[in-house]
């Protein structure tokens, strides 16, 4: 699903070296936190995976694409394997819930009948069915975060990644939001959810990847194998 | 509401958003328009003139006003005998007031038959090869009797200078014009993009190919050149009537009304508001989506 293989990024403009030889191997179906503080190389990661920015080496595979051969036309349909939560929510303010919804089924071209039969079956997973004509500012946090996933979800992509998912919402929130990212996880889609919120990654027991300094520090998953 | 419904209502969204640029760019492109067509109508009309004045191979020669008909009759034959001269044609003073009359109407020429006539007899002169025009000019005017020689060609000179002067002229105004109309509209719509950067943002982190997220863009270029092609095209039928109407007043002829060509103006109006105003968003749109735009995760 994702694959990293001694990749490293250093940004042309400023010399800083934000990822430095990361190698991890993220399998379909898995539950991944990536933790790390700010400017240890998350967001950085993130760029990669989306394909905003390139390796300076090393390769990537997402969904058996691999990015430093993708060409440019071919992105768009990268990021159709992937749904992205964002911390800011990323709604916007002048259309509906429903309409934030349909909006990610527009952009991809899919037509109105299955954008009719799909969102409303998306908003009733995140629980905002009763919310549908609703705007972004009459939600709370933790509402318009489920807005956020039901878009990124709408789409059914293998992948979905949440980036600090929790970092705007309340702490009771945060729980109920990682509870729903588990829940569709259950049901195939691999759930990758970046976080500098370590507590709250601990009352999971998910597979969890420390990245520092642009290194990965610790994982999880090769402490189990090592245990062994 | 379709995905492409969609697209267009975003489209026109934009050209109301930013009122101000967008009228920015339909004056230019108006004004580009306007003359261009300006010209075409000049060149048209210019060279109908040239034409019907014309036939420039054809001088006349004015003989001295005391020749009764019968001298006139007799100093053809010296004319032709002039070297160069091809062919002469008398031309009767009677049927030549007779002539002005049918033009331009009985009263203006009531009093200016027979004697009154004031005009002298004349010969239509053709030449055999008209690069020694002017040398064959002063040697019908040695001719003994002869008053003065005129020829339309020199007015039709003038006319086919000054018409090709303006139209150069004309031509480099409006490649000035449609650069700066390019440049207008494609900022039109860079702003547009900036203030739509969010919803661009979404689009892309969504897997919106840059085709999509493209076309209301290019609809609001489009919708801007096709604003401007009509505006431009009622105004050149409402000014080349009134510039004809008012010449019409001192110089009398069949000038070429805009009604007459159109549709080829028309055509041509349409097809290049939309040219500059889809070339003008595209050429934006490849600079934000490059640049800016393409960022999700930093937006």
């Amino acid at each position: 699903m994702i694959k990293f293989n001694n990749v490293s990024k250093v940004y042309d403009s400023n010399g800083v070296h934000a990822l430095d030889n990361v190698s991890l191997n993220i399998e379909k179906g898995e539950f991944v936190f990536i933790v790390g503080s700010s400017g240890a190389g998350k967001s950085t990661f993130l760029k990669l995976i989306m394909r905003e920015e390139m390796p300076s080496s090393g390769s990537i595979v997402i969904n058996d694409m691999h990015l430093e051969k993708l060409p440019r036309r071919k992105v768009p349909y990268l990021r159709r394997t992937m749904g992205i939560v964002f911390q800011d929510f990323r709604l916007i303010s002048k259309m509906t819930v429903y309409e934030n919804v349909a909006f990610a089924m527009r952009c991809v071209g899919k037509r109105n009948d299955s954008i009719k039969k799909r969102v409303p079956y998306i908003l009733e997973l995140v629980g905002l069915a009763d919310k549908a004509n609703d705007h972004p500012s009459e939600l709370s946090g933790g509402e318009q975060q489920r807005v956020s996933l039901a878009r990124a979800l709408v789409n059914n992509p293998a992948l979905i990644i949440a980036d600090e998912p929790t970092g705007n919402i309340d702490p009771e929130m945060s729980y109920e939001i990682i509870e729903l990212l588990s829940e569709i996880n259950k049901r195939g889609t691999t759930v990758l959810v970046v976080t500098h919120e370590h507590e709250l990654v601990k009352s999971f027991g998910k597979r969890v990847i420390t990245i520092d300094d642009g290194r990965v520090v610790s994982d999880t998953d090769d402490n189990r194998f090592v245990a062994i | 509401m379709s995905s492409f419904g969609y697209l267009i209502k975003e489209g026109f969204k934009n050209l109301v958003h930013n009122r101000l640029m967008t009228l920015a760019s339909i004056g230019v492109l108006i004004s580009c328009l306007v003359l261009t067509g300006s010209a075409v109508m000049l060149t048209v009309n210019v060279s109908n003139i040239v034409d019907s004045v014309g036939d420039t191979n054809v001088t006349k020669v004015f003989l001295d006003d005391s020749y009764t008909k019968l001298e006139a009759v007799y100093k053809g034959k010296e004319l032709s005998q002039v070297a160069n001269v091809s062919q002469v044609e008398f031309i009767d003073k009677d049927e030549a007031i007779q002539a002005y009359r049918d033009q331009l109407g009985d009263e203006v020429f009531a009093n200016m038959s027979g004697d009154d006539n004031p005009l002298p007899y004349a010969y239509s002169v053709k030449m055999d090869d008209l690069s020694k025009y002017d040398d064959t000019v002063a040697k019908i005017k040695e001719v003994d009797g002869v008053a003065s020689v005129s020829s339309h060609r020199e007015v039709a000179e003038k006319l086919t200078n000054l018409s090709s002067f303006i139209t150069t002229m004309s031509l480099w105004i409006i490649l000035a014009l449609a650069i700066i109309s390019l440049f207008i509209i494609s900022n039109t719509i860079r702003m547009t993009m900036f203030s739509h950067r969010f919803e661009i943002s979404i689009m892309k982190s969504v897997g919106a190919t840059n085709a999509f997220v493209r076309v209301p863009f290019i609809i609001e270029g489009v919708v801007i050149g096709l604003i401007s092609a009509i505006i431009a095209i009622i105004l050149l039928f409402v000014l080349s009537d009134a510039v004809i109407n008012s010449v019409q007043k001192i110089l009398d002829f069949k000038y070429t009304r805009f009604t007459e060509v159109m549709w080829p103006i028309i055509g041509s109006f349409v097809g290049a508001g939309v040219l500059v105003g889809s070339l003008g968003s595209m050429v934006s749109i490849r600079r934000f989506l490059t640049h800016e735009g393409n960022e999700i995760l930093g937006w």
